[in-house]
């Protein structure tokens, strides 16, 4: 641990000082807040004289408000933070030079890559955190819900899936900046591959999947199922996919399944009418369990691979 | 002499040849040939009657045309006694003539009424008929002798009729005997009504169509109501057969009349579990079970209970036994109930229904299964990720401290 709590904080107190780091907290917290905002004043006049269940504490986080969900924000521009926060961290220190006079201190080198990663985490996890206190208290005073233990519990999940969904891309872009010596480049590699993981996946698992059910009648059941079987079997490499399943199934918990089409029989759908009650919490994590240990392996394996490759790069040479 | 034998001859040849010739023609048409060409007749149905002294008498004239002609008969009454009142009528008119065709019959109505007490005796009425030529011309006599005695008819005042004297269904059901009381008295007459049956069992008498319990009953001289009997089996009464007694007395004059309810039992079943809890948790694709019980609360054995489900899809659910064979009164079994939800299912709540399909009823028995995920994936999930931060720590250990 010699040397890393000295990177780590160095690295915190860059953070918190670096303007990139303000216009982009006062960028995420302002929509957020607009969006949690206008969702409760939707709700509230909704729900006027009626009796508040908690899940409306939860609702607050995925009502649309300006268009779009507290949820679906993070979605889409969470992994713009860490990119961001990641994709200059160790080939500017390397163009700079500071890398190789840091490390003629008295650190080991696994402890600056360690310090970095951990900083840049805990930002993100700061910025979410204070997000998710906000939009608590702005529930509480426009709607009046105490969020229960459970609903609470919805949110802690909810926090580390979305840390570690963010922390996977802070990862990719670390093993950018260990990877590519340009700075620029390695900014455009990373807004690049989050484009593709996140979009192009998508358009391209529906495409094949279109392509592959060609023959089948658009309304056929059997085959809407298997077309969305195999979207799913694509999509599953897109860590968004994967995040937003998880999350809405966290989030909602009348969700119970984390796919988006499946295929359900007149009587099931009877049966299943009678008693339309939430889940419990752990039944919701058992259903999104996949989902979390996916996202959470990519990124450790991520962060593994640009420690593997920082470890054993040349750098007293540059 | 000659002569007289050709004359015996001719007798001979005629008494053969006459009836043969008769017998020829006549063969076509022999009822026709067979009547004369006019012939009346006129009668009274009964000459002689013997009534009370507060009675009226009515009876037929036969008119019989027994000729081919078509006649026109006149009827006048040729005497009557003093104070009684005489008519010759149709169904619809009083009458003076009627016309009568060939071979046909007609029935007149010879009324006789008093206006007052007529002193007990003889009476005679002539009723005279004539054809319209008075070729035929009848006078035929009546005689009404008037008893002195009240109760003519009769024999104990009072009648009891009713249509149905058994009746059948099970043992929670009312049953309503309707029954026709006559009064022959002479006299109006209040009648005490008694019901006797079984033990504990209710009887009312009732007005027809009326709901209020009556005992007694006032009925005019000669009249007739209608009172209904309505029975209440007792509660545990099972099945079988149960005598009920009516008696209708009015001082002397008694009458009896004897019912039957014939009892078929009730069919009722009681369904639930013992502690009363209906739901259970089940996991995908594994067997889950439930026990419940069921009880004949009815009076009747119930045979063939049969154990149906309203299940999702795919659902598999079983019972142990897959049925009741025959259940007596108030006898309990256990059924056990295996429910095995879909493999792919969701999880969350399911409604299951069963049914319990009895003999002449049935019971539903609502179930809710909790479908929970399988907690050893979750164990999976766990391992695969100290199995990643294993592999990561190792990394730390080999290329860390550099």
């Amino acid at each position: 641990m010699k040397g890393f709590m000295a990177i780590y904080r160095k690295e915190l107190a860059d953070h918190f000082s670096s303007y990139r780091f303000l216009i982009l907290f006062a960028l995420i917290a302002m929509v957020s807040l607009i969006t949690a905002y206008l969702a409760g004043m939707n709700m509230a006049k909704a729900l006027e004289g009626r009796i508040k269940p908690t899940t409306v504490f939860l609702s607050l986080f995925t009502a649309a408000g300006a268009g779009f969900s507290l949820v679906q924000f993070v979605t889409f521009f969470g992994p713009l933070l860490g990119l961001l926060l990641g994709f200059d961290a160790i080939n500017r220190e390397r163009n700079e030079g500071t890398l190789s006079k840091l490390l003629s201190q008295p650190i080991y080198r696994d402890a600056v890559i360690n310090a970095k990663f951990a900083a840049a985490a805990t930002m993100i996890a700061l910025m979410l955190a204070a997000i998710i206190l906000v939009i608590t208290g702005l529930g509480l005073v426009i709607l009046g819900v105490v969020p229960d233990a459970e609903a609470l519990g919805r949110i802690l999940v909810y926090f580390v899936i979305s840390v570690v969904y963010i922390a996977l891309w802070l990862a990719v872009a670390i093993l950018l900046s260990i990877l590519l010596r340009s700075v620029a480049t390695s900014a455009l590699a990373a807004l690049a591959l989050w484009i593709f993981f996140s979009f192009f996946i998508s358009i391209g698992a529906n495409a094949v999947a279109n392509s592959l059910t060609a023959d089948a009648p658009p309304d056929d059941p059997a085959a809407i199922v298997k077309r969305a079987r195999i979207e799913n079997a694509i999509s599953i490499l897109s860590p968004m996919v994967l995040y937003t399943n998880a999350t809405a199934t966290i989030v909602d918990p009348s969700r119970k399944t984390t796919r988006n089409v499946i295929r359900v029989g007149v009587m099931e759908q009877l049966s299943m009418a009678r008693y339309s009650g939430p889940l419990p919490l752990d039944q919701s994590l058992l259903v999104v369990l996949p989902n979390i240990v996916f996202l959470i392996c990519l990124t450790v394996i991520c962060f593994a691979v640009s420690y593997l490759v920082f470890m054993r790069q040349e750098i007293r040479s540059l | 002499m000659n002569s007289h034998v050709v004359g015996v001859r001719r007798q001979w040849a005629l008494l053969v040849l006459v009836p043969a010739l008769v017998l020829l023609l006549s063969l076509p048409a022999w009822a026709k040939q067979d009547r004369p060409q006019r012939m009346l007749s006129f009668a009274a149905e009964y000459p002689g009657v013997i009534v009370g002294p507060e009675d009226d008498v009515s009876m037929d004239l036969i008119v019989h045309n027994k000729g081919k002609k078509d006649e026109t008969v006149f009827v006048w009454i040729e005497s009557k006694p003093e104070d009684w009142k005489v008519r010759i009528k149709t169904y619809r008119y009083e009458i003076t003539g009627v016309h009568v065709p060939g071979g046909e019959d007609r029935m007149l109505t010879f009324e006789a009424a008093h206006e007052k007490k007529v002193a007990p005796g003889d009476y005679v009425f002539r009723i005279g008929a004539r054809s319209a030529d008075r070729h035929f011309r009848f006078i035929r006599q009546i005689k009404v002798t008037v008893t002195a005695d009240k109760k003519s008819r009769g024999s104990n005042g009072i009648v009891l009729t009713t249509s149905y004297p058994v009746l059948r269904g099970p043992s929670d059901a009312r049953f309503e005997f309707s029954i026709e009381v006559e009064s022959q008295l002479d006299d109006d007459a209040i009648f005490d009504l008694f019901a006797k049956g079984p033990d504990g069992w209710e009887l009312n008498f009732k007005p027809a169509y009326e709901s209020k319990y009556i005992s007694s009953l006032r009925l005019k001289a000669r009249q007739s109501s209608s009172v209904a009997l309505e029975v209440k089996p007792a509660p545990g009464a099972g099945a079988g057969q149960y005598p009920i007694t009516i008696n209708v007395s009015s001082g002397p004059a008694k009458a009896k009349a004897e019912l039957t309810v014939v009892l078929t039992g009730t069919y009722n079943l009681e369904v639930g579990t013992v502690d009363g809890l209906l739901s259970l948790t089940a996991r995908r694709g594994r067997e889950a079970n439930l026990s419940f019980f069921v009880k004949n609360t009815g009076s009747a054995p119930n045979n063939n209970i049969e154990f149906l489900s309203f299940k999702p899809e795919n659902w598999k659910v079983e019972f142990r036994p897959e049925k009741i064979d025959t259940l007596a009164p108030g006898e309990l079994k256990q059924v056990e109930v295996l429910i095995t939800p879909y493999e792919d299912a969701l999880v969350g709540d399911y409604a299951v229904d069963l049914r319990v399909e009895g003999e002449k009823v049935s019971k539903p028995l609502s179930l809710r299964v909790t479908v929970k995920a399988s907690a050893a994936w979750g164990w999976i999930g766990i391992a695969i990720i100290i199995f990643v931060v294993l592999g990561l720590t190792a990394l730390f250990r080999k290329f860390g401290r550099r």
